[in-house]
């Protein structure tokens, strides 16, 4: 980019002001209170617009500084630049009232639209932050502010790395940061469904135990009652044969309540009387032996041969519950199928503990998120390693720019310029490393006129003139004449404003050609 | 039979549905997961008459003579055998044609060597433990699969298998009996598809495969890198248990590379374009130009 006439029309002290400017190096000489500063605040002005202070900051902001003096209506400029081999001009006006600006292509008559940021792409993508801290140095200003840092530093993990113009890389990390949270939820999610499931089984798990155990007990139950029967029983059946009727019981068949032999013995019992005695005592003797024996019998029959039950052991059968008193029998099958039903329910519980255990297989699905989890990490570890790489390239190959630059501006007393972070400037000079607080005034300049200049060449893809504004007050004679034929050879236009001829001379003495305009 | 140690009460129901067959013979060996335990139902349970059992984890056999057949085979007495099955147990009181019944065929589970088992001259082999139907050797040895799918990765036809056996000569044909089967659809998306046409596809695409199918509809190449498919009432017939996104993004990766030669997109293109497209690098790389293209400023 090229500037190749300004005119002024209404802008500050000047009316009608018209400056044209060709390649190379343009000495503008000005004697103090010539303007020299307002065409510097009159180019930066057209670029990129000249804002309104707020309040009471409004009284001596640049709005107001350059302000016509007269005519404050036609507060406007235009300026003619070449970019791309085509010629542009930009129309302004600064007033508060009809503010605004037009950029015309005048090959084609194109309009451009300012608003839309052409205007800006024409100057290489760069704005006034960047303006003010690479190209345009002001009066005593050649030290950057934190702006070119953070530029720098955006610009490196940002444009740079990103390499691209357009990519923004902070913006790229954050999204894969958000969908990697979206993956994580979606794996936790997954997680607690499994955790439910599982626990939906346990629980499962924990009744069917309950029941087992229920059900153990239920079945010692049986078994011990079953047992306390049988123990009951044996007892019985031995005191039974114990207090049996002697010998009677003992030849008495087991199904005869009385024996048929019996029977007869006591018929002929009953009966011997009548034979054996006179009358009339044989008779009654013979009734009442016949009524005895029908009282043993009738006895015999009622009772079994069971022992008579005593008052306690009533008692006792009156307060034992329904279920004791249930046939063994039926304990008998109760307690089978109380086994069945354990053996079921083990066999069930094992069941289920196999569930478990294969509840703990990771899923397909679960492999399938982590994959995609792991995808989106690695993209993100990816570009930052990238990023991270491009980032040290750029670091090298600015510090390599401004250390070449350094060398030029000190005629090679100091070879190496260290940036680092893009704040912290040191120097090393003869192995020895210097920070930039240690070395003279004049250095600093030239320390970071090297820096605005190496800037400039990575941040804009376009070169663009260099404006100085009596930037070189501190620099001596030999280091003023190393900068300018540095510029010279390097960039394709310098506006060089100044009040003092030892530019010229320098110029003259290194033979280098420049125009010269005075104000 | 069972996916785990039996029930009684189940064994009762299977009894029950055995008990409804008229002139079929049933043979039985328990697998790897229903395998006989020491108090397993298996071993006490009366089937009828026509049911057979083969009980014993070694080889035996039962012998139905009026079908003139000898059907060997073995129960699972553990959750896993793994050796590998040789034993030609044949005896000379053999039927005519002999059967085998095999469970298992992978590494845990009596690895399967084809060529040996032709060689154990038995008339068919007939295979258990995969789900899947699957012939292992034409007209002796096959898997008939389960008798309908029974997990959703379970897809393909399901029946069982009809083999006829007249003298040495044996021949076996699948029969489809399965009442649904699970189907994995893919349904290609091109990138100028909007959603409701792919909703519409996924329709069509179901309807010509049959909707008393259950579908896991998988959407194969390539969406417009922004669009996001709003597939929320896709399930008209309810039968769609799951919709895999596997689409990607119809970014031109060589193109891309080439317009982003020197910035970190056209560096990561290069990096990784060359893994497998399966592969969580390149997965990783679709993640990564999404995420820079979409964040582009202007």
């Amino acid at each position: 980019m090229r500037i190749c006439e300004l005119v002024l029309r209404n802008f500050g002290k000047f009316t009608d002001k018209r400056i044209e400017l060709s390649n190379g190096i343009q000495l503008i000489y000005g004697e103090n209170e010539s303007g020299k500063s307002t065409i510097h605040s009159f180019i930066k002005g057209m670029f990129f617009g000249i804002e309104r202070g707020r309040g009471r900051a409004a009284h001596n902001d640049v709005f107001s500084r350059y302000e016509p003096w007269d005519n404050a209506a036609y507060y406007s400029g235009m300026l003619r630049f070449e970019s791309g081999g085509k010629m542009f001009c930009i129309y302004r006006d600064f007033d508060k009232v009809s503010k605004k600006v037009r950029v015309i292509c005048e090959g084609d008559g194109e309009e451009l639209s300012a608003e839309d940021g052409d205007l800006e792409t024409l100057l290489g993508e760069i704005n006034a932050g960047i303006y003010d801290n690479t190209i345009s140095i002001g009066q005593l200003k050649a030290e950057t502010d934190g702006i070119l840092s953070s530029e720098l530093r955006n610009f490196a993990t940002n444009y740079y790395a990103g390499g691209g113009g357009d990519i923004d890389l902070t913006a790229a990390l954050g999204s894969l940061k958000t969908r990697k949270k979206e993956i994580e939820k979606e794996i936790r999610l997954a997680l607690e469904e499994k955790q439910k499931k599982r626990e939906h089984t346990e629980q499962e798990v924990s009744y069917v135990w309950r029941d087992i155990h229920k059900l153990q007990e239920e079945k010692e139950r049986l078994t011990q009652e079953i047992e306390l029967r049988k123990v009951r029983e044996e007892k019985e059946r031995q005191s039974c044969e114990a207090e049996g009727k002697g010998v009677i019981d003992e030849i008495r068949p087991e199904k005869w309540r009385v024996h048929p032999l019996e029977l007869i013995f006591l018929l002929v019992l009953s009966a011997a009387p009548v034979f054996l005695l006179s009358r009339p005592w044989n008779y009654m003797l013979s009734i009442i032996l016949f009524l005895c024996c029908g009282i043993y019998v009738w006895n015999r029959m009622k009772v079994s041969k069971k022992q008579e039950k005593t008052e306690p052991e009533l008692i006792l059968e009156e307060i034992t519950p329904q279920e004791e008193k249930v046939p063994v029998e039926q304990l008998f099958w109760e307690s089978s199928h109380v086994s069945e039903e354990l053996r079921d329910r083990k066999t069930q519980y094992e069941n289920l503990k196999e569930q478990i255990e294969e509840l703990e297989e990771v899923s397909d699905a679960f492999w399938e998120q982590e994959k995609r989890r792991a995808a989106v990490q690695m993209a993100m570890d990816r570009i930052e390693e990238l990023s991270g790489r491009i980032h040290r390239q750029m670091s090298e190959a600015l510090n390599e720019r401004l250390s070449d630059i350094i060398a030029n501006i000190t005629g090679g007393k100091y070879t190496k310029l260290v940036v680092e972070d893009a704040v912290r400037i040191s120097l090393i000079c003869d192995g020895r490393k210097i920070s930039i607080e240690q070395v003279s005034r004049g250095t600093i300049e030239q320390i970071y006129f090297a820096l605005r200049m190496a800037a400039v060449e990575f941040l804009c893809e376009e070169e663009l003139p260099v404006i100085l504004d009596d930037t070189f007050a501190y620099y001596d004679d030999v280091r003023l004449a190393n900068t300018l034929k540095w510029l010279a050879e390097n960039k394709k236009q310098v506006l060089l404003f100044t009040c003092q001829n030892r530019e010229e001379q320098a110029l003259k003495k290194l033979q280098i050609v420049y125009t010269k305009e005075e104000v | 039979m069972f996916h785990r140690q039996p029930l009684l009460r189940e064994l009762k129901e299977v009894c029950y549905l055995f008990e409804q067959l008229t002139v079929t013979q049933v043979v039985l060996i328990a697998g790897n997961h229903d395998y006989l335990k020491k108090d397993s139902y298996y071993r006490t349970f009366v089937w009828p008459k026509h049911v057979h059992i083969l009980l014993e984890k070694e080889l035996t056999k039962v012998d139905l003579p009026k079908l003139d057949v000898s059907v060997y085979g073995f129960s699972y007495h553990s959750k896993e055998i793994k050796e590998i099955f040789q034993a030609k147990a044949h005896s000379s009181d053999d039927c005519t044609t002999r059967i085998l019944l095999l469970h298992g065929g992978d590494e845990n589970h009596v690895p399967l060597q084809k060529d040996r088992l032709l060689s154990l001259d038995y008339d068919y082999i007939a295979l258990g433990h995969i789900h899947k139907p699957r012939v292992i050797s034409a007209n002796r040895i096959a898997y008939c699969g389960a008798l309908e799918p029974i997990d959703k990765n379970d897809t393909g036809e399901h029946g069982y298998i009809l083999g006829e056996i007249i003298g040495k000569e044996c021949k076996t044909e699948f029969i489809v009996n399965a009442g649904r089967e699970y189907k994995h659809i893919e349904v290609p998306v091109s990138p100028d598809m909007t959603s409701l046409a792919l909703k519409e596809k996924i329709r069509e695409q179901m309807e010509k495969e049959g909707i008393q199918n259950i579908y896991k509809i998988i959407l194969t190449g390539f969406r417009e890198p922004q669009m996001m498919f709003d597939l929320g009432n896709a399930d008209v017939y309810g039968n769609i248990i799951e919709i895999v996104d596997q689409t990607k993004p119809s970014y031109n990766f060589e193109k891309l590379m080439e317009q982003n030669q020197n910035n970190i997109l056209g560096h990561l293109i290069r990096e990784m374009k060359d893994f497998d497209i399966e592969s969580v690098e390149y997965q990783a790389m679709c993640e990564g130009v999404k995420a820079l293209m979409e964040t582009r400023r202007g």
